[in-house]
């Protein structure tokens, strides 16, 4: 019986489970979708050689993870797909301060007042409908206009994605926590609960709800797989400076003191990283030297509301609105 | 008696302190923070989540009761046409896991979500343990009372109200709150179809909320609604009145023309509970056989047994002392750790991992994200499994073999393993394989307590089908079902059991 | 006019098994007796006066009505008590419950449930559930069950087959007393011929789809219709003979035949155990080489010159091992002329 616990766990170790220490696995949180980003990870595990034990889950839900753990986090580097995550990290202060050299590598805009994290790679909101079922008529002018009776049961949306919940964050500072409230709890009724941004778009795609609200690249990421023409949904903006519009990032901040966070984040921010984005996640890059994908509006002429993306560290209450409108 | 060995004692005491480790947590935790929690019980929300668990609950039980009922009428009381077929049918479920059955529908209708949808796939998923009480219990009905009653003028429905159904009650009400214990820990299943219970309220508020007091109060609700459904179905265990007839006259009734319509109607609960789900994952790995991932698919399979073979191991070693202990040196220690043990076999998964997270984040960090924290939960999760299916095969091992042996002049040491084990070790085997088969099937805490890049079956195919990526999943889906399903359906006692029963003419 | 008649009733019962033209009248207050061995077909003819099972061909009338035939009336509408075999109570109920299972809307229910436990000797064991009582007790509560809607018939299904042989006599006399007391006729289904004998006003032998013989106890005991009967019936000895002057020839001497025999014949002669004396006799021809004692009586295998016989002989008196005697025969014998 002892050989036969020995050969088990032999297997489990050959399969990429052994206990992951601090002090010798590299250890990365990611926020974001395994099916965009392994590949670069593996593209990274190649070419520094260094070994990545990788752990997929939520933005929100790691940030959270992280400021249970605390001391005894065994993550070294976090990687989340908004800023709010990240600002909730740092504002507890797990986040190390990133060497200068790296911060400047993005424009102020899209990273931590205090250095302890910055953007990777940019994205917008958007609307996403059927175009079947939303005339162009019918299009809203704010995010706003969600909340009226005509979207009852139409708009899919994602409570428990972070992309979401950094909207809503923007929302209560741009419109008051007031307005937040309200059109959250018009949301109870009007929206149909989604996991996140890629079910939500297939969700749309499929006819099982009219509209939602994602983040731009899903759709393009779609396009790319199956062919624009193919595509039963388009995408919209609200109108001009409507917060529904947010620009956000997806970023990344180092938790350890371990050396070779910086090399990841580093390479996060190379021209090969930032190029993939462009290339493999129509996202937009967020270095000089790399162009933004073909046919899309640039970052900076987004109309969008300006926004310091700092404020979006308030994750905490944002979630308390979410929690109280009973979306979660 | 003999005293139990000392090691039985140790690791019996290890299993208990262990079990009482996730309640216990959650309760402290909570108590810290008594203010939030209440806040939190106190919200719209809590009650929303309530009914909807309720409501699913509810009736989910009843259309599991009606559908195994009626498959086990047809099979074991009419001439249907192969009955040992239809038995197989009924329950061919038990192979699938209920998301990778959740998963199946969704694959081919991507509307199908909320309360029916549940309702459908949990039905489905439970029918199966009432047909499997109800054939054992309709199958020990002695018919011959039921022909006194109709001498006595009761018209053939009368006879069923007032004898058949009073006989088999029991089993059936046992059967019902087994199926409510199952739909209220259901995780996978009900998150999937995206339908509010506590188990996905749970999860998300875990996921998303950074005060987790949130989650461990509606953590707490759950343990509660659990405990009702435990108590009554203690009040309504046991006290089974029959035992099988000594020569039970196997009296059919004649379908006569509901021969086709009935076949037709178990085909049909067969089609719903196995065939066409299984059908679509099966054509979604064709579809996608071209960009299935081998790689992946072996490693997650290697890892998910590995996994699942270092966890039936560790509890069946700590079943096994608890067992020698209970069954063959009976004490008040012995029985009171053993009730322990059992307490949380009603458990759901996805608290004990939700209390494992907080408490290995924070008590011990140095197995916290590693293999040991996992297997802590699986030894309490399925610690009872493995005493259910490993004191039946040591209390069958006739009593005075030991003292045989004893008198031949072995030691009691000697003859516990040189006699007792040996005797018994076909039956230990096959529950260490029951405990190894459902470990790989689990899913709720192997998604919140496995290591940072350990990727099994169960979780793979979840992250797949988070993604809407069917093609994806189904390969998982299909292997899940083919190494862990059939297999534990295969060893299923009562199962077998039943098919025997059912096949004898 | 009988209270049931069963007029060419025939049944295929599977695997062959088949009931071929049975007819049979029961008379009121009168218990009947079908007496036959396991797959004569006996449970599946109760079933067809029960009303479980339809007739083939051939017509059932009870109580003046047709109830199978022509018309057909189910089990639930003919009002006929059963006792099954082990009893069958419901085991989900208690004694009392049991009883008064059939006459649930009976205003006068509790007092007929008291009559019927005073009848069959459980007061006070009402609150007891089937399985806390004996197996004598049960098959007394499942007669009383049977009885409590005072049905004009009752059939019993080898109601005593699992009980031991103290108790099954103690309880025959218990529900001759019974049937009796209640004034109902009763068809008892049994393969045993000493309870057949032993309790009913008539017996009818069932043998292979057939009924062979109807008739007393005592008629049936003593004339056997054939060979199978009286072999089936009690221990007899079978013995070749042959009709020589009005007498049978044998070698046990010459016997006087019961009934009517025809010169010259040839056959066999039954003759049963006690119907033997033996006679000590040191110079007799025959020599005792077994013997089994009961204590009331013995049964004593005697080797003649050219028989083994065995004999039942008076318990004190029964010779020992070894003893000389001579074989004689007592009475009348049956006398079956070989075809």
């Amino acid at each position: 019986m002892f050989a036969a616990a020995l050969a088990a766990v032999s297997v489990v170790g050959l399969a990429g489970c052994a206990p992951a220490d601090s002090d010798g696995d590299f250890v990365v949180y990611v926020g974001r979708s395994e099916t965009l980003i392994q590949p670069l990870i593996d593209q990274y595990i190649a070419e520094s050689g260094i070994e990545v034990q990788v752990r997929y889950a939520g933005s929100a839900e790691l940030a959270a993870q992280i400021l249970e753990e605390g001391e005894n986090s065994p993550a070294d580097v976090f990687f989340a797909q908004d800023a709010g995550a990240l600002g909730a990290v740092s504002k507890a202060g797990f986040l190390r301060e990133l060497d200068a050299d790296l911060l400047n590598l993005v424009d102020p805009e899209y990273r931590a007042a205090d250095g302890t994290w910055m953007g990777a790679s940019g994205r917008v909101r958007v609307f996403n409908y059927d175009t079947d079922k939303v005339t162009q008529a019918e299009l809203p002018n704010s995010v706003l206009d969600l909340a009226g009776p005509e979207w009852r049961g139409r708009v899919g949306i994602a409570p428990t994605n972070s992309s979401f919940q950094a909207f809503v964050t923007a929302l209560a500072k741009v419109e008051g926590e007031e307005v937040a409230s309200q059109w959250l709890a018009a949301m109870k009724e009007n929206g149909v609960i989604y996991e996140k941004n890629s079910t939500i778009l297939e969700a749309v795609e499929s006819g099982q709800v009219d509209a939602g609200l994602i983040n731009h690249y899903y759709w393009y990421a779609k396009g790319n797989e199956v062919g624009f023409e193919n595509l039963n949904s388009e995408i919209a903006a609200f109108d001009s400076q409507d917060v529904g519009n947010l620009r956000n990032v997806a970023g990344v901040g180092i938790v350890s003191e371990d050396p070779r966070a910086k090399d990841f984040v580093e390479f996060l921010l190379s021209e090969t990283a930032q190029q993939y984005f462009v290339n493999e996640t129509s996202e937009y890059p967020l270095i000089d030297g790399v162009e933004p994908p073909a046919g899309l509006t640039p970052l900076d002429e987004i109309p969008a509301p300006e926004f310091d993306l700092n404020d979006l560290e308030a994750l905490e209450e944002t979630l308390q609105l979410i929690r109280a409108a009973g979306l979660i | 008696m003999q005293k139990p060995p000392v090691l039985t004692v140790v690791l019996g005491v290890f299993a208990a302190l262990l079990a009482i480790v996730p309640l216990g947590y959650l309760v402290l935790r909570l108590a810290e923070g008594i203010e939030a929690a209440s806040a939190e019980l106190a919200r719209p929300r809590t009650f929303e989540l309530l009914s909807n668990t309720v409501l699913l609950v509810v009736s989910v039980s009843l259309t599991a009761l009606v559908v195994g009922v009626v498959q086990a009428w047809f099979v074991v009381r009419t001439n249907l046409r192969y009955p040992g077929f239809y038995a197989v049918v009924a329950t061919v479920p038990l192979a699938i896991p209920s998301y990778v059955l959740a998963l199946g529908y969704v694959s081919i209708f991507p509307w199908f979500s909320g309360f029916w949808a549940s309702w459908l796939v949990l039905t489905m998923a439970t029918a199966p343990y009432v047909f499997l009480a109800v054939s054992a219990a309709l199958l020990r009905v002695d018919i011959a009372a039921e022909e006194v009653g109709r001498s006595l003028g009761l018209s053939r429905l009368q006879v069923f109200l007032k004898i058949t159904w009073p006989q088999v009650r029991t089993s059936a009400t046992a059967a019902v709150l087994l199926v409510s214990l199952y739909v209220l820990s259901e995780f996978g299943a009900i998150a999937l179809l995206r339908f509010d219970t506590f188990t996905r309220a749970i999860y998300n508020a875990y996921r998303s909320s950074f005060d987790r007091t949130a989650a461990a109060s509606l953590a707490l609700v759950l343990v509660a609604l659990t405990l009702v459904i435990v108590l009554l179905e203690r009040r309504y265990r046991g006290d089974y009145l029959m035992q099988r007839p000594a020569n039970p006259r196997r009296l059919k009734q004649d379908l006569g023309k509901l021969q086709t319509p009935v076949t037709l109607l178990l085909a049909l609960f067969g089609l719903l509970g196995a065939g066409l789900p299984m059908a679509a994952l099966l054509n979604w790995t064709m579809i996608g056989s071209s960009s299935t991932d081998l790689a992946k698919l072996v490693s997650a399979t290697l890892s998910s047994f590995g996994i699942a073979l270092l966890a039936a191991i560790l509890v069946s070693i700590f079943a096994l002392a608890v067992s020698i202990w209970v069954v063959l040196h009976k004490n008040k220690l012995g029985s009171f750790i053993e009730g322990l043990l059992w307490s949380n076999h009603a458990l759901p998964a996805i608290v004990v991992g939700l209390a494992l997270v907080f408490f290995g984040a924070n008590v011990t960090p140095w197995i916290y994200q590693s293999i040991w924290l996992l297997m802590i939960a699986y030894l309490i999760l399925f610690l009872p499994n493995g005493l259910a299916a490993m004191s039946t095969p040591l209390a069958q091992v006739p009593k005075g073999l030991t003292e045989v042996s004893q008198s031949l002049g072995q030691s009691y040491r000697k003859s516990l393993t040189k006699v007792i084990l040996p005797i018994a070790s076909p039956g230990l085997i096959a529950a260490a394989a029951l405990v190894m088969l459902t470990v790989l099937k689990e899913l709720p805490a192997t998604l919140l307590l496995r290591p940072t890049g350990a990727e099994t079956l169960a979780t793979r195919l979840w992250s797949a089908t988070e993604e809407l990526a069917y093609a994806q999943a189904a390969p998982f889906a299909l292997v899940l079902v083919i190494i862990a399903g059939l297999p534990a359906l295969a060893l299923n006692a009562s199962v077998r059991k039943t098919y025997a029963e059912v096949n004898e003419e | 006019m009988s209270l049931l008649a069963l007029t060419g009733i025939t049944k295929n019962f599977g695997e062959g098994n088949v009931l071929k033209g049975i007819s049979l009248e029961v008379q009121e207050d009168e218990l009947v007796a079908i007496l036959g061995s396991s797959g004569a077909g006996k449970s599946t003819l109760l079933r067809l006066i029960a009303g479980f099972e339809k007739p083939d061909q051939g017509e059932i009338v009870f109580d003046g009505n047709v109830v199978a035939g022509e018309s057909f009336l189910p089990a639930e509408k003919r009002k006929i008590g059963i006792v099954p075999q082990d009893g069958a109570l419901f085991p989900h109920l208690n004694v009392y419950d049991n009883i008064g299972f059939g006459i649930a809307k009976d205003p006068n229910k509790d007092s007929r449930i008291q009559q019927l436990l005073k009848l069959i000797e459980l007061e006070g064991l009402e609150k007891r559930k089937p399985q806390e009582l004996s197996g004598g007790q049960l098959q007394r509560v499942a007669l009383a069950r049977a009885l409590a809607p005072k049905p004009k018939l009752v059939l019993l299904d080898e109601p005593f087959g699992a009980l031991d042989a103290e108790l099954r006599d103690r309880l025959r006399n218990d529900v001759r007393r019974i049937i009796h007391a209640e004034g109902v006729s009763a068809i008892l289904v049994t393969h045993d011929q000493e309870e057949a004998l032993s309790l009913a006003d008539r017996v009818a032998v069932l043998r292979e789809g057939r009924i062979i013989q109807v008739g007393t106890p005592t008629e049936i005991y003593n004339s056997p219709a054939d060979i199978g009967i009286a072999t089936f019936l009690g221990e007899s000895v079978l013995i070749d003979g042959k009709v020589t002057d009005g007498k049978v020839t044998t070698d046990l001497g010459k016997l006087t035949a019961l009934n009517q025999v025809v010169e010259g014949q040839s056959g066999v002669v039954a003759i049963r155990s006690e119907n033997f004396y033996l006679q000590p006799n040191p110079a007799g021809d025959s020599e005792v080489v077994g013997r089994v004692f009961f204590g009331h009586d013995a049964v004593v295998e005697v080797q003649t010159p050219s028989l083994k016989i065995k004999a039942r002989s008076n318990g004190p008196f029964a010779p020992e091992v070894g003893m000389k005697v001579t074989v004689w025969v007592r009475g009348a014998v049956n006398f079956y002329p070989t075809k």
